[in-house]
């Protein structure tokens, strides 16, 4: 397969399926569950396929148990599929190999691998013996991590006196220090301040240019996708949605825009071209279908006494909720 | 093999910086580790006091000589993996390690000999006082004690893969805290802990030749004691040898299932 | 009693969150059976060679393990689990949550988390006290069964107090994670008569880590071995730390809120 040669994840049909108990709350339920149990099987990825090109950074979007992690799990290796195939840089995950897992790294917000009680550095140390890192090539990566991430003044403070946003920011250098070609990043910037997401989110476009590196994200904040993805994938019930550019996510699944229009004598009225709402400078945005944009906007700037203008697409969060919405 | 001697140095100095921040807990630890020899010990002793000053061979000084050894032997030898795989299985940590380009039970062996290294600085002087508060009768050659040492570095091994292979388990089911409650209290009558096995009944004695218990603990101690014959020395550490090899069979076949399991229901 | 009421109200949530696990009841049962039957068995062999150990006999000595084994079986009950937890949130500040139940916070945090499986340890070291005495062969007179139930009631509020002053401890040092299993550790020892040790060790065990009061004095009430003067003792001590217990627990409360705000 061609595909499979040039991509640097390959995804095909690929199923992962658990079976769960079920029961009722109450003292009664709890007996009778002593002796009849319930289960059934989820499908938390539901025969997905997709190609990933090397040093693409791609947006794996999906609400809270539509299988983003579980998938991640399966190309890091952690996971068995149930079925259906997957190989991350011509090797298939599940089978572990050192060659493999020297070349990717799983960063979850979520979750640390640095040693709680001591300094980040020492924990570097550590990953250099595990991944056989020669002290130059350690010590130049490092610097450049120190470069990107302004890791200095933090890693030789034990891990537990340092803020959330300066433990991700080691966390994710942990993670980095052997080169990993492949990133699987699940939510790197969770709990994080808009300044540290900013950082971070800098941080992984700029080592994906440096290094060409292939970055599979997933995260809540649609700042990260629409600063880092031009490519999304978006998730759901285990099944793919949508997959391809994000401005066509926008184009196929908002079918509305909104016009945000100022009028000279203040408010008036305008409801009856579509939802409006008021603004707190005197404007109002009206939420008009796609279809209808040009028309409205004529009309709008032919009957009233218009000073202000424009045109917008609706916000990718209201987007990605109606595409969930259709589900 | 250069490259597994520095992750060994590097495992080294993480745990030592990190058990130093738990000086005391280091310290609680070993309060077990201490005390319950510290007891049979007593209570033999005053078995024997009663009697006609000895039982089975075992005067009171020898009853101290045998449990000091043994509260040193038990130190060296053991270990916490049955306890902690579970919490790994149940937590994830262990996804965190299978990520890792290196097999997991490197990053325990050097844990836990750090962790006996620094232990080992209370540990001595321990047996130390005890020396000096129960007047043991230790009858050491340099032939038992070279013995003694060789069997231990035997033990160890032979414990701490048959530990991780048990802690295995945790792959297959929730409740390890009964798999390991069985092991431990099989351990406590079959390795000459609660007794010297020559104080046991005799089917007693010969179902812990059969069983490795004996090999990891009272075995050695016995060396030590310089109670044991040359031919049977010579038999226990081929046997313990023969516990080695098959320990690492299992190990290596229960693994192998285990992560597939691991990897099928969830990391 | 607002005790009882508050027990119930958690050992039913006990059992909810435990019937989760169905065959959890036969294991744990059958761990209870196990290390019940490993420390008769340990007695069974040194008795094989002796008859009596330190003027204790065999009748006697089971009579010590079964309240050996009651008692281990009240504190995994509810002490131990429940001062586990509030260790726990004292360290991650969310200990605020009790402090805002209109209910004594002491008593609240005391009996918050119940183990209910330990209830067979209860009842099995039960049966044990009831076997040794039969065997024994000696009848119990009311006198020493209402001393014996003094005891045994000081004995829990001397532990239960112990217990609590090393949780309370955790508003001044966070870091005191394992400091609960020092108590455990011990305690295994309570399973031979502290008659038995050298002094250091049976003072260690009286007074620092009150381990004689919850087994070997209660045996002796039983077996008609206690002297009056140990019986005031075992009083006065159990009114004694709980009173320095409570205190400590006030103003350990004090200084919790008044830091946390």
């Amino acid at each position: 397969m061609t595909t499979a040669t040039s991509a640097a994840i390959h995804v095909e049909q690929l199923k992962k399926t658990y079976s769960i108990h079920e029961r009722e709350s109450g003292l009664a339920a709890a007996f009778r569950s002593l002796l009849f149990r319930k289960t059934r099987n989820i499908d938390a990825v539901a025969g997905i396929s997709f190609d990933v090109h090397p040093g693409e950074i791609v947006g794996f979007l999906g609400p809270n148990g539509a299988g983003k992690t579980t998938t991640l799990k399966m190309l890091s290796g952690l996971l068995h599929p149930t079925s259906g195939a997957c190989r991350v840089l011509d090797c298939p995950p599940h089978r572990r190999e050192k060659r493999f897992l020297r070349r990717i790294t799983l960063v979850m917000g979520q979750r640390n691998q640095l040693v709680w009680d001591i300094p980040a550095m020492d924990s570097f140390e550590l990953n250099r013996a595990i991944y056989r890192i020669p002290l130059p090539l350690f010590k130049s990566t490092l610097k450049e991590l120190d470069d990107l991430l302004e890791l200095n003044a933090i890693v030789r403070k034990p891990v537990r006196n340092l803020s959330l946003g300066e433990r991700m920011k080691c966390e994710i250098a942990a993670a980095l220090l052997h080169r990993p070609d492949v990133l699987f990043l699940d939510e790197p910037t969770i709990g994080l301040d808009v300044t540290m997401q900013r950082r971070i989110r800098s941080f992984i476009r700029d080592y994906n240019t440096r290094t060409g590196a292939t970055v599979l994200l997933t995260s809540h904040y649609m700042a990260d996708v629409e600063a880092l993805c031009r490519r999304v994938i978006v998730i759901h019930h285990g099944r793919i949605l949508f997959d391809g550019d994000l401005s066509d996510l926008v184009q196929r699944f908002s079918s509305t825009k909104t016009i945000v229009v100022k009028l000279e004598n203040g408010g008036a009225d305008l409801s009856r071209f579509g939802h409006s709402v008021a603004l707190e400078d005197g404007g109002v945005a009206l939420r008009v279908p796609r279809s209808e944009t040009a028309r409205i906007t004529e009309q709008l700037l032919a009957t009233l006494p218009v000073t202000d203008l424009t045109v917008e697409d609706t916000p990718i969060e209201e987007v990605i909720e109606q595409v969930f919405a259709l589900e | 093999m250069r490259g597994l001697f520095d992750l060994y140095l590097a495992q080294f100095r993480t745990t030592i910086a990190v058990q130093l921040q738990y000086r005391a807990a280091l310290i609680i630890w070993l309060i077990e580790t201490i005390l319950e020899p510290l007891i049979y010990m007593i209570v033999w002793s005053t078995v024997a006091q009663a009697g006609e000053g000895s039982v089975a061979d075992y005067a009171p000084r020898d009853f101290a000589a045998y449990y000091i050894l043994f509260m040193l032997v038990n130190h060296i030898t053991f270990t916490w993996i049955m306890f902690e795989f579970e919490w790994r299985v149940r937590q994830g940590y262990l996804s965190g390690l299978l990520l890792r380009p290196v097999h997991p039970i490197h990053r325990d062996i050097a844990e836990n000999m750090t962790y006996k290294a620094l232990t080992l600085t209370v540990m001595l002087p321990t047996a130390l006082a005890l020396t000096w508060l129960f007047d043991p009768a230790f009858h050491f050659t340099r032939r038992t004690i070279s013995l003694f040492v060789v069997s231990v570095a035997l033990a160890f091994l032979m414990r701490f893969l048959l530990e991780w292979t048990l802690a295995l388990s945790a792959f297959w089911t929730t409740r390890t805290s009964a798999i390991n409650q069985m092991y431990y209290v099989v351990m406590m009558f079959l390795s000459g802990e609660i007794a010297p096995l020559a104080l046991l009944p005799g089917p007693m004695q010969q179902v812990a030749h059969l069983l490795p218990f004996r090999w990891m603990l009272g075995f050695p101690v016995e060396i030590g004691l310089n109670r044991l014959t040359a031919v049977e020395i010579q038999h226990g550490i081929l046997i313990q040898i023969g516990w080695i090899v098959l320990a690492t069979g299992l190990l290596r076949f229960f693994w192998k299932r285990g992560l597939r399991r691991y990897s099928a229901v969830g990391a | 009693m607002k005790l009882l009421r508050l027990l119930w109200l958690y050992f039913r949530l006990g059992i909810l969150s435990e019937m989760e696990y169905r065959i959890n009841f036969i294991i744990q049962l059958g761990q209870s059976l196990l290390s019940l039957g490993a420390a008769g068995a340990n007695l069974a062999i040194v008795f094989s060679h002796t008859s009596s150990l330190n003027g204790w006999d065999p009748p006697a000595l089971t009579v010590l393990l079964g309240i050996f084994f009651m008692m281990g079986g009240v504190i995994g009950f509810v002490i131990e689990p429940s001062l586990q937890r509030l260790m726990e949130d004292i360290r991650e500040g969310t200990l605020d949550f009790v402090l805002m139940k209109p209910e004594d916070s002491q008593l609240l945090v005391s009996v918050r988390q119940v183990r209910i499986w330990k209830l067979f340890d209860i009842g099995l070291g039960g049966a044990v006290i009831v076997t040794g005495l039969l065997w024994s062969g000696e009848g119990v007179s009311a006198v020493n069964f209402s001393v014996f139930a003094l005891t045994i009631l000081a004995g829990t509020v001397i532990v239960y107090s112990f217990w609590m002053l090393l949780a309370t401890l955790t508003f001044w040092f966070v870091k005191l994670e394992n400091i609960l299993v020092i108590f455990q550790f011990v305690y295994q020892a309570g399973r031979w008569p502290v008659t038995l040790y050298p002094a250091w060790l049976r003072i260690a065990l009286t007074v620092i880590v009150p381990v004689a009061f919850a087994t070997t004095v209660p045996a002796q009430a039983i077996t008609g071995g206690l002297e009056t003067e140990m019986l005031a003792g075992a009083i006065l001590f159990a009114v004694f730390l709980f009173g320095v217990a409570r205190m400590f627990w006030k103003i350990g409360v004090k200084r919790y809120s008044g830091a946390s705000s």
